[in-house]
């Protein structure tokens, strides 16, 4: 039976990893409400992001906050080169939604492969960003690395929330959510709208990915496992719901951590996915839907 | 006994009555149009009657049983089909094989005999295939069976729906707006091909906007305002009944035969 | 007027026509018959995947819908061969028909409450499924034996005779794909195939005309889900091993490679699809490594240029667009 201190410190960890969660369900709704689309290659952008800031650091032997400004940019590009090359033509043609859902699932495993080829299937991680830790709360260990992930992500939120409601950009962003063809009569250029949501979206996975990478590894295959909890995080939101993203990020992190104690690290996904299966089947607007419907936009 | 009764149906979206306390029967046999200004409901009549939502209050009752509230495959099953308003087709089918899916009602067969092909099997098959044929001929489509269907012309597709809907040999056809987005030309094949369906013994409810289209073939004329009915009645008392002049006068409308 | 064209082709031509394929079919698996055990195995592949992907073309060409978690069933089947024939000595006739069975049930519990769900949501709920049977297909070390996988799994065979040369159950594999084949086109041809049809094109207008949606569907899922089991099993005869990288995410994107190349939504566009995708590779030797990389990129390629397939091309001429017609 699991005791108080391994309750508690299996939130602990489940508050992180939950808040990574966040962060990539916030990448799907981003994408989701500029175009209508799924990215399922949302989780291959934290893989970059942790491989890229690896590569940069170790091989290069960069320091962490250039290589973190570089590693960000570079995912960011990536993103765009992904609407360039597989999503507009798509559109253009009218290719149905499944189509579209399936090339970006296609495009997530070349991206993979490709990793593979290029940096080998070898695990690989870096430092901690502040050495030291981990912080002993009575039998509770909170590493360092925590803090950074929940600094950074409280930041990320409240910039994401000051783009969206105070610059140009984000409020077209934001009028292409709610009614793109009227957006785009209103004069907000629509097609430039996609290319920055991949870009944001993939930039939020990189950052994800960057923080996410000291607590555990990286390697050419995390990809699947993140982008589908983000998306889990997302549909337990609410799907299109910024905000409900990162709630349900948080409950599905705590969720994931007790099963581990409870059922065995090899059952975190499993436990993650039913829970999808749950939401989708009974609350298909959300778990949040009953008293956030005033909070829809945004 | 009436084959269609509407009974007090009311049917409310929050707190606007899209239909209020209706009551009107269809004879067996009977042509009858709905008509009424845009925003009337007669569309909201017509889901409710083919079941594609229960009514808030209010019963409708077909053939003598009571199918308020039945999911829409089932009323349709029990002998009540629709076309719809904007047109929707089978578009990636040929013509011919549209009208063969509108048999589904009258024929039976599922995995098993589809695989193992018994004689009453296919028997059945070659009447779908030689029934659709004959309607094809009975809208004017024959030439046209094996032609994709997205590729006809649009007065084609309306006949290729009503022709697809006849598939089914339905006891009460419902038409919405059937001659909607049609020339002269084209409604004037429409209005022969509905009287022959009437004269063939099918029941017939017809909403439509083309007054002159209403005034020649339906017998009788049910009128919407608002959501409620505000007269009933032949085609010469409707057109002289001071209700309907003041609501299409009122509108942007007239009545105009 | 075209339509006059297509009406005047006599019965007794498309029947000649139809059986084309079927030629074809047989002239790769005799060309197979006649090369190396490698090239055996790998149309031994092809076979395989096309009774796979006749399956999933069922659910998703001929209904309309999506499952991209169909390789569920394939680790069901295989799996469920692999125990069933390796520890309890079980005939693998009898255990591809039990796990069938299974995976059929299976598919009807799975797909009563999923099939409600529509465009992303489906999408997502049936990857899930795909994923939780791929993830338990690891974890469940006592029941699969993990990502050491699980071997000594006996070849195909009937009543104590064992198919023991690769070209033998390649013979063997050719004649269940035809088989396959034929079934889902007599499916697709018939008052049942035309109501999932019709799901595929409007269901208002399907609903309007007594169709019952939600139990068509379940049925289109569960064919689906039979053939992917079978699939699964076939496999693990084939191969005699197998292991949860078989049953991943690259099998479901390497069937909708073959399904989309072939041609969805046609009578032999996954048969097709499955022999081009599976060969291809081994053509372009050097390749080895790129193979994924390959795969999909073939499939971006044909989802933004072609969407319709190779089966498709054939619309370029109106004739021959008629009989493919007929023939579906």
């Amino acid at each position: 039976m699991p005791n108080l201190v391994e309750f508690l410190q299996s939130v602990v960890n489940g508050i992180g990893v939950g808040l990574i969660y966040g962060l990539v369900g916030i990448g799907f709704c981003v994408i989701y409400n500029a175009s209508g689309i799924v990215n399922f290659a949302q989780g291959v952008f934290v893989m970059l992001g942790g491989m890229v800031c690896q590569a940069l650091l170790t091989q290069f032997g960069i320091p962490l906050m250039l290589a973190v400004a570089l590693t960000i940019p570079l995912v960011a590009i990536s993103g765009m080169i992904m609407e360039l090359v597989i999503v507009r033509p798509m559109m253009h043609r009218g290719a149905t939604l499944f189509a579209i859902i399936l090339a970006t699932l296609a495009a997530q495993i070349m991206i993979e492969r490709i990793t593979l080829l290029t940096f080998g299937d070898r695990p690989r991680t870096y430092h901690e960003f502040t050495t030291g830790g981990p912080l002993k709360i009575g039998d509770i260990a909170i590493g360092y690395q925590l803090f950074w992930i929940l600094g950074c992500g409280a930041l990320l939120v409240l910039l994401l929330w000051l783009f969206f409601t105070r610059t140009r950009t984000g409020r077209a962003l934001r009028a292409c959510s709610q009614n793109r063809e009227a957006a785009q009569l209103l004069g907000v250029p629509v097609a430039r709208m996609m290319l920055i949501s991949f870009a944001l979206s993939a930039a939020l996975g990189a950052v994800a990915g960057i923080l996410v990478t000291p607590t555990q590894y990286t390697a050419y295959n995390v990809g699947t496992p993140f982008g589908v909890n983000g998306f889990i995080a997302a549909i337990i939101g609410g799907f299109g719901r910024a905000g409900g993203a990162l709630a349900g990020g948080l409950l599905l992190g705590v969720l994931q951590a007790l099963a581990i104690v409870a059922l065995g690290a090899g059952f975190k996904n499993v436990a993650a996915l039913s829970a999808l299966l749950v939401v989708l089947l009974l609350f298909p607007n959300g778990l949040f839907a009953g008293f956030s419907r005033g909070a829809k936009a945004h | 006994m009436a084959l269609l009764s509407v009974r007090e149906e009311t049917m409310r979206f929050g707190g606007l009555f899209a239909n209020q306390s209706i009551s009107f029967d269809v004879e067996e046999g009977e042509l009858l149009a709905v008509i009424g200004p845009n925003g009337a409901g007669k569309t909201t009549l017509f889901n409710v009657i083919s079941g594609f939502f229960p009514p808030t209050s209010g019963s409708i009752q077909f053939d003598g049983k009571d199918i308020t509230g039945a999911p829409s495959h089932q009323v349709a099953s029990a002998g009540l089909v629709r076309t719809y308003q904007l047109v929707q087709l089978f578009k990636h089918l040929t013509v011919a094989e549209n009208v063969e899916i509108g048999s589904h009602r009258v024929t039976r067969g599922g995995v098993f005999s589809a695989l193992f092909r018994p004689e009453w099997m296919r028997k059945q098959e070659k009447n779908v295939c030689e029934g659709a044929r004959e309607l094809l001929r009975f809208v004017g489509l024959e030439h046209q069976a094996d032609l994709q269907a997205d590729k006809l012309p649009y007065g084609r597709q309306r006949l290729l729906e009503v022709a697809r809907a006849l598939a089914a040999k339905p006891r009460l056809l419902l038409l919405d707006e059937p001659a909607a987005g049609l020339n002269t030309q084209e409604t004037e094949a429409l209005a022969d091909v509905i009287t022959r369906i009437q004269r063939g013994g099918t029941t017939v409810i017809l909403i439509e906007h083309d007054m002159s289209l209403v005034m020649k073939i339906a017998q009788r004329i049910v009128v919407l305002d608002f959501g409620k009915k505000i007269a009933e009645g032949t085609p010469d008392e409707i057109k002289a009944h001071p209700d309907v002049i003041a609501a299409y006068l009122g509108g942007t409308e007239t009545v105009d035969a | 007027m075209t339509s006059h064209a297509t009406i005047s082709i006599e019965p007794a031509g498309i029947r000649w026509q139809a059986m084309l394929p079927v030629v074809a079919v047989v002239v790769v698996a005799g060309f197979g018959l006649l090369s190396s055990d490698y090239v055996v195995t790998v149309l031994g592949f092809a076979f395989i995947y096309t009774i796979f992907c006749t399956g999933l073309n069922f659910f998703m060409g001929y209904t309309g819908q999506a499952s991209f978690g169909q390789s569920a069933f394939a680790a069901i089947g295989g799996y469920g061969s692999a125990i069933l024939c390796a520890d309890y000595g079980w005939e693998p006739l009898l255990a591809l028909f039990a796990t069938m069975a299974l995976s059929g049930v299976a598919a009807v519990i799975v797909g009563f409450p999923t099939l409600r769900l529509r465009g992303h949501y489906l999408a997502m709920a049936t990857f899930a499924l795909g994923l939780i049977v791929y993830e338990v297909t690891i974890e469940w070390t006592g029941l699969t034996q993990g990502y050491m996988g699980y071997s000594g799994i006996p070849p195909l065979g009937i009543a104590g005779y064992e198919l023991v040369t690769v070209k033998q159950q390649l013979v063997a594999l050719v004649v269940l794909a035809l088989f396959g084949v034929a079934v889902a086109a007599r499916l697709r041809q018939s008052r049942f195939g035309r109501a999932l049809a019709s799901i595929a094109g409007s269901e208002s207008a399907a609903l309007a005309l007594g169709v019952d949606i939600a139990r068509y569907k379940l049925v289109a899922f569960v064919i689906a889900a039979l053939y992917a089991s079978a699939a699964g099993s076939l496999f693990a005869h084939f191969i005699g091993f197998i292991s949860p990288e078989v049953f991943g995410v690259t099998m479901v994107v390497q069937s909708f490679a073959m399904l989309y190349l072939g041609g969805i939504g046609t009578m032999w566009g996954p048969t097709i699809g499955a022999i081009i995708v599976s060969v291809l590779p081994e053509a372009l030797r050097g390749l080895k490594e790129m193979q994924d990389i390959g795969y999909t990129a073939i499939l971006i390629f044909i989802l933004i240029f072609a969407p319709r397939g190779l089966a498709g091309l054939s619309a370029l001429f109106g004739r021959v667009r008629g009989r493919v017609k007929e023939a579906a």
